[in-house]
């Protein structure tokens, strides 16, 4: 094994990943500069959240290696893994899962609390990031009470509110419409510079992607320079004779 | 046929579940069959005959309660996409679940048939030197008309039962828990086989993530005023005299009808106090500046109260009369016949049987929750403890009240 460049926090190495027997990479290389945005492209399918599970320690890969900080991460244990989770990295799904039963700022302060701080401590922290993130009027509502907007702020908030190292963002903004879609963006990306937090964000949307520092894009899970789709080969009219029953 | 299909695929848990319930349906049948045999047997003696009958209605509810619990987690039974995919709705899985109940309940009902059959000496010789046939009038062949009826009855409640528990109903998609969602495909792809196991329903129709919170069970009042009728009943009935009522099924203290009566309030006002209980329970735990595990144990029991707390009032229900009956049985044992242990056991198995498969569909229900608590790195060390706190603090609450109760319940039938 080599370890890999001291400037890189996250560094991953040949992924090879098949989900039962499908493949969903082969042979990704990557590394993640400290304190940078990196957007990872590509359309669905392509393998990003693979990618981004692999870097965050919760899919192991079948082949390859990734080093976060110099350690290596494709070696741990699951309890090791799980542990890094929890004191480096965030984690922002495509559709915000906050648990149902807590209220907003309990949701937010909960990876706090995981980590043994105080419950006066957590919420003081956990209300200042939903005032930050506009959503500190709804602190006390449920899950349910809230609009999808309002809770996939509250999930970002969760994800800020411990401080991570790295943060990783899957298509944070699917679920969004347009105008949500980029002030939640924005509000993310400024949170992470401000704090000098790294993000990999998963995403198919040039406009997204043109908010991060740099950009990687995967088609079918290879990494390429350019998502450029080759043009189908057969007019319409052959495809449709092609496929007819009765020929 | 496709229910036969889909339950042939089902994981073992699944499959022992639905065996439990062939179980307690063979056993009901069984004593429904020794009610009949009695009654061939003593022509004579209707009365003592209809009163076999009318205790067997005790196993019989316990079972179509476990099967309906067994249906609504039943995985074949939930909406999910594959099926709504080819035009299987929610109506279709209603009776999907419907006939998977009656095909194990039949199960059970055919295996008490050639268990009485064998014990009557009708398909190899007599066991057990024919004492069994006697009780089952072994000298007389067995009426057709008379056995079916009391066979197809466990099967017809039981489908019945769990098609009324599962039918769509506007605003709950799913009947025993929600499907899961894309986003959390996680945890079920994470521990490969294992975790695929866990979610036999992955990829789900997207359904509501967070779904506005269950109503405060409000059954607390209710339950405690039917539970002190039934106290007040059963104390007056005894205060009364020492009426002739119906026996009790192997020579337990009978009593008159009036403290049967008082027992049977008192079991249904445990019942229906029961999941305003739990969420007592769980309000009680997350109170005063919880940490992360008081705080997800207490709110979790306080959402599942609708789901657990009403078989959890049952067992309780049926622990304080088992309590009752021993504590006035302690000194001299009482002449328990071997059709008494069996429905004993069926109603006390049923009950706990019923509990631990509502637990199981609460867990499915929050399946997503759970995944993304481990998505957020929490322990599962976390999760199983917060599991324990949960069942900790139903024993305390619980545990004492059903011996206070049971003790209450005990007392004017002592005298």
């Amino acid at each position: 094994m080599v370890a890999p460049p001291d400037n890189d926090v996250l560094w991953a190495r040949a992924l090879h990943v098949k989900h039962n027997g499908s493949p969903a990479l082969s042979g990704v290389s990557l590394g993640v500069r400290v304190g940078e945005i990196l957007a990872v492209g590509g359309p669905r399918g392509s393998g990003k959240t693979t990618l981004l599970r692999c870097l965050s320690g919760q899919l192991l890969p079948q082949q390859g290696e990734v080093w976060f900080n110099s350690t290596p991460v494709h070696t741990m244990g699951p309890h090791t893994r799980e542990r890094l989770r929890r004191d480096r990295f965030g984690w922002i799904d495509p559709a915000p899962v906050l648990v149902p039963e807590l209220n907003a700022w309990e949701n937010a302060a909960l990876p706090l609390m995981l980590r043994g701080v105080g419950r006066r401590q957590a919420k003081t922290t956990a209300l200042e990031w939903l005032e930050r993130l506009d959503i500190g009027g709804c602190a006390r509502r449920r899950p349910y009470a809230l609009l999808q907007a309002e809770r996939q702020r509250v999930a970002i908030a969760r994800a800020l509110v411990p401080a991570p190292t790295v943060l990783f963002a899957d298509e944070p903004t699917a679920p969004l419409h347009r105008v949500e879609s980029a002030s939640v963006l924005r509000t993310l990306t400024t949170a992470a510079r401000s704090h000098g937090i790294t993000v990999v964000l998963a995403t198919h949307d040039a406009d997204t992607a043109a908010l991060a520092d740099r950009k990687v894009s995967l088609l079918d899970g290879r990494r390429v320079n350019t998502v450029h789709l080759p043009p189908a080969t057969e007019t319409e009219s052959e495809g449709r004779a092609a496929c007819s029953l009765s020929a | 046929m496709l229910a036969l299909r889909l339950a042939r695929g089902a994981r073992p848990a699944v499959q022992l579940r639905r065996f439990l319930v062939a179980v307690a349906s063979a056993g009901t049948g069984f004593l429904l069959l020794c009610a009949l045999g009695f009654a061939m047997g003593h022509p004579h003696d209707s009365s003592a005959a209809a009163l076999r009958l009318a205790w067997c209605l005790a196993p019989l509810a316990a079972t179509v309660q476990f099967a309906v619990a067994v249906a609504r987690t039943d995985p074949a039974t939930r909406p999910r996409s594959g099926l709504s995919a080819i035009g299987l709705g929610p109506g279709r899985l209603m009776l999907l679940a419907a006939i998977s109940t009656a095909v194990s309940c039949t199960l059970g009902s055919v295996v008490a048939l050639l268990c009485v059959l064998h014990l009557r000496g009708d398909l190899s010789g007599l066991p057990f030197d024919g004492e069994a046939s006697e009780l089952l009038a072994g000298n007389q062949p067995l009426p057709l008309a008379a056995t079916l009826t009391l066979l197809a009855l466990v099967p017809l409640a039981a489908s019945l039962a769990s098609a009324l528990a599962l039918r769509p109903r506007e605003g709950r998609p799913s009947g025993a828990g929600r499907t899961r969602r894309t986003g959390t495909r996680a945890a079920a792809t994470e521990a490969g086989g294992s975790g695929r196991d866990a979610h036999p329903d992955a990829p789900g129709p997207p359904v509501e993530p967070h779904p506005a919170p269950r109503p405060t069970p409000t059954g607390l009042p209710w339950g405690v005023a039917v539970l002190a009728a039934g106290l007040a009943v059963e104390t007056y009935a005894s205060r009364s005299g020492p009426a002739s009522g119906p026996a009790l099924p192997g020579s337990l203290a009978g009593g008159s009808v009036g403290v049967l009566l008082g027992w049977a309030l008192t079991t249904l006002g445990l019942a229906m106090a029961g999941p305003a209980l739990t969420h007592l329970s769980g309000r009680l735990l997350q109170a005063m500046r919880p940490g992360a595990l008081r705080l997800l144990a207490g709110r979790i029991l306080m959402e599942e109260a609708g789901r657990i707390g009403r078989p959890l009032g049952v067992v309780c229900a049926v622990a304080s009369g088992a309590y009752a009956m021993a504590a006035l049985h302690a000194d001299a044992r009482p002449e328990v016949g071997p059709l008494t242990v069996l429905g004993v056991l069926l109603v006390a198995g049923c009950a706990v049987g019923t509990l631990l498969t509502a637990a199981v569909e609460a867990k499915h229900a929050r399946a997503d929750t759970t995944a993304a608590l481990l998505g957020l790195g929490a322990p599962a060390t976390l999760l199983r403890g917060a599991a324990a706190l949960r069942a900790g603090a139903l024993l305390a609450v619980l545990g004492p009240l059903t011996w206070a109760i049971a003790g209450l319940a005990a007392v004017p039938l002592a005298d």
